[in-house]
């Protein structure tokens, strides 16, 4: 169990940047997903946390001890690659055993050892396999105990569900975290899924072409998304254009189709300037939910209405821009067909203002 | 009912027949080795065991089968050890000399052995080091006309080999030398045997490189046909034909019989 700091932890490739000035902090026991598209840089921080890929430039500082010239034998941190590297050569047992032979254990401590990390993971009885006769899910699990039964400081996963099926990724995805929880140790998770890192990680850090756009906790990652590609990445949500008339305390005033309205921000925004209004579908409030909020209300044209079991999806016009609501599917609401004109609103809190790409800055 | 056979009709004509014309000299020499008249001929006047015995008791087939066998053995040894260090450098070093000296390690194989012979030769004599007509000489040459068949099927399953397995060892704590002992090298043994086999085979037989290299105290089986044919064209040659052939045929059977032994063995 170990804290981590990366400081300015860079990778270029000849004059592409692979890693762009990464800093970050982990500490102790924390799950922390790296969450971006493929190509931002995910894996080669990884790498360069676990001693494959030297860095350009930057630190990585394990416990107050600067890991950076050490190679990756002399790091005591587990890694678990997305295709599992099961040594085809040797058995289930031996596979676990690797890592403690090296370390000069008995071979009786070695015998407990393995047994005990074939039952932490819910392998006992597959000692003698080899690994052409396990299934993706097994090898992942053979996969982790070999790396677990080193007793690692820190535990490293790179895409790690990536190749199972969907109903084998929901189940390992909590098996994982339960595991990770039950050992509480720190552990950085590579994923370009954004499920896996709300539902598994305590904190998110959102990549972008070699940086971490954003970094913070899954609600507020997916709550107050702090620029348009973190916004449009995590979940589904309607972008808009709009005029910023001015902004005071986090508060920002509006202009969306001649109506004024308001929503929070997190950034600097000149007077006057264009703007992007952020709103996920969820919270776009429709016909008597929208007035019984006494929220500044729009006109609204519903383009066309998708069912969708649970909920109703409807595509709407406003001002000229399309807009995406979902509502329950619940008898008593109200529902509408196409071609209808609807009053629509939010409450300030739920709708944000984003800078245009690469314009304005972030007062935190 | 049987399955449907996915290979087309045509094919497994073709396939046949190339097989025949690759088979039927093999035969034709067996048979000629078995021969009980005085002269090579085919078809053989009937058979009987003579050139055979001739062959075990002849002065220069017996030593010369030995020395291509030996020197085919050490070969193997030298080109299988070198070869592996070459691959392992072809496939992971960055430098930019690799393509340089892929071309160059391949060159062997593409030149005529008559010139390669030659210019060793003449390399020899010129840094007059004793290397001109000697054992040394010799091996070196078959080195070098057997080291790019190794280097072939070693690069090739190093290529095939994830290296993701090496990483894993290197951070399980393993040294890259330990993580080459326990990990890369049991999973490169397939490629390693078969370019040994293939090195040997080549040795075995090298003939045009040798006609420059050998002495006449070192001659090799395929010189000691060679000029057994030119002045006595007795069946004795063809007898040595039937070892060789034997031999090359042992060492491939076992060679596949060692790999499926192995995957045998790990699947338990
Ligand atoms: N050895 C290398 N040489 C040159 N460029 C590289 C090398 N490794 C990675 N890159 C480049 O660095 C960038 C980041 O790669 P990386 O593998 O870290 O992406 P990633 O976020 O893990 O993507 P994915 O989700 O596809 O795995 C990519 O543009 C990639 O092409
Ligand atoms: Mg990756």
């Amino acid at each position: 169990m170990s804290d981590i700091r990366l400081e300015q932890l860079t990778k270029s490739y000849g004059d592409s940047v692979a890693v762009d000035s990464v800093s970050l902090q982990i500490r102790e026991g924390e799950f922390y997903a790296l969450l971006g598209p493929s190509g931002c840089g995910k894996s080669t921080t990884l790498r360069m946390v676990a001693g494959f890929v030297k860095p350009t430039a930057g630190r990585i500082v394990v416990d107050g001890q600067n890991l950076t010239p050490l190679p990756p034998e002399k790091r005591d941190i587990g890694i678990v690659f997305q295709n599992y590297a099961i040594f085809p050569h040797m058995s289930v047992a031996d596979n676990i055993a690797f890592g403690l032979k090296l370390r000069k254990k008995s071979r009786s401590e070695i015998d407990t050892a393995v047994r005990a990390a074939l039952e932490q993971v819910g392998l006992t009885g597959f000692e003698d396999r080899f690994q052409r006769n396990l299934s993706g899910g097994q090898q992942q699990r053979v996969a982790l105990a070999r790396v677990l039964v080193t007793e690692p400081r820190i535990l490293l996963l790179d895409e790690p569900l990536s190749a199972l099926d969907k109903t084998l990724r929901e189940e390992m995805k909590f098996w994982i975290k339960n595991l990770q929880q039950k050992l509480g140790i720190t552990t950085i998770y590579v994923t370009h899924d954004q499920d896996e890192a709300l539902t598994m990680s305590d904190r998110i850090g959102v990549m972008r072409a070699g940086q971490i756009e954003q970094s913070g906790t899954p609600q507020q990652i997916y709550e107050e998304p702090g620029t348009l590609f973190v916004t449009s990445f995590i979940g589904q949500s309607n972008i808009l254009d709009v005029k910023c008339l001015e902004v005071k305390e986090h508060k920002a005033t509006i202009e969306l189709g001649g109506q004024v309205l308001q929503a929070s921000t997190h950034h600097l925004i000149g007077k006057g300037t264009g703007a992007k209004l952020v709103i996920r579908p969820e919270n776009v409030l429709m016909g008597q939910e929208a007035e019984a909020q006494g929220v500044p209300l729009l006109a609204a044209t519903v383009l066309d209405e998708t069912y969708q079991g649970a909920m109703l999806r409807y595509r709407l016009e406003v001002a000229g821009q399309e807009i995406v609501a979902e509502r329950q599917n619940q008898f008593h609401l109200e529902k509408w067909d196409p071609g209808a004109v609807v009053r629509i609103g939010w409450t300030e809190r739920r709708a944000r203002v984003l800078p245009e790409d690469g314009a304005g800055s972030s007062s935190g | 009912m049987d399955d449907v056979n996915p290979v087309p009709l045509t094919f497994r004509f073709i396939a046949a027949l190339a097989l025949m014309v690759l088979l039927v000299p093999v035969l034709i020499v067996v048979l000629a080795g078995l021969n009980s008249g005085e002269y090579l001929t085919f078809p053989p006047e009937g058979f009987s065991l003579r050139w055979v015995e001739n062959f075990f008791t002849s002065p220069t087939f017996l030593p010369a089968f030995k020395l291509s066998f030996g020197l085919a053995l050490a070969t193997t040894l030298i080109s299988t050890v070198l070869g592996t260090l070459a691959s392992i450098f072809l496939t992971r070093s960055a430098s930019k000399a690799r393509e340089f000296l892929r071309g160059l390690f391949f060159l062997p194989v593409v030149l005529p052995g008559v010139v390669l012979g030659l210019a060793l030769y003449v390399f020899f004599i010129w840094t007059d080091v004793g290397l001109a007509r000697s054992l040394a000489g010799l091996i070196i040459g078959h080195v070098l006309v057997t080291m790019p068949f190794v280097i072939a099927t070693v690069t090739a399953s190093l290529v095939d080999l994830d290296l993701s397995v090496e990483e894993a060892a290197r951070s399980l704590g393993a040294t890259p030398l330990q993580a080459f002992w326990k990990v890369t090298l049991p999973l490169i043994t397939p490629g390693i045997s078969a370019g040994s086999i293939f090195a040997f085979i080549v040795s075995f037989g090298q003939f045009e490189l040798t006609l420059f290299l050998a002495t006449p105290d070192l001659q090799t089986l395929p010189l000691a046909i060679y000029s057994s044919l030119r002045y006595a064209f007795e069946p004795t040659a063809a007898a040595a034909g039937i070892f060789a052939i034997c031999l090359v045929t042992v060492s491939t059977l076992i060679s596949t019989r060692l790999s499926n032994l192995k995957k045998l063995l790990s699947r338990r």
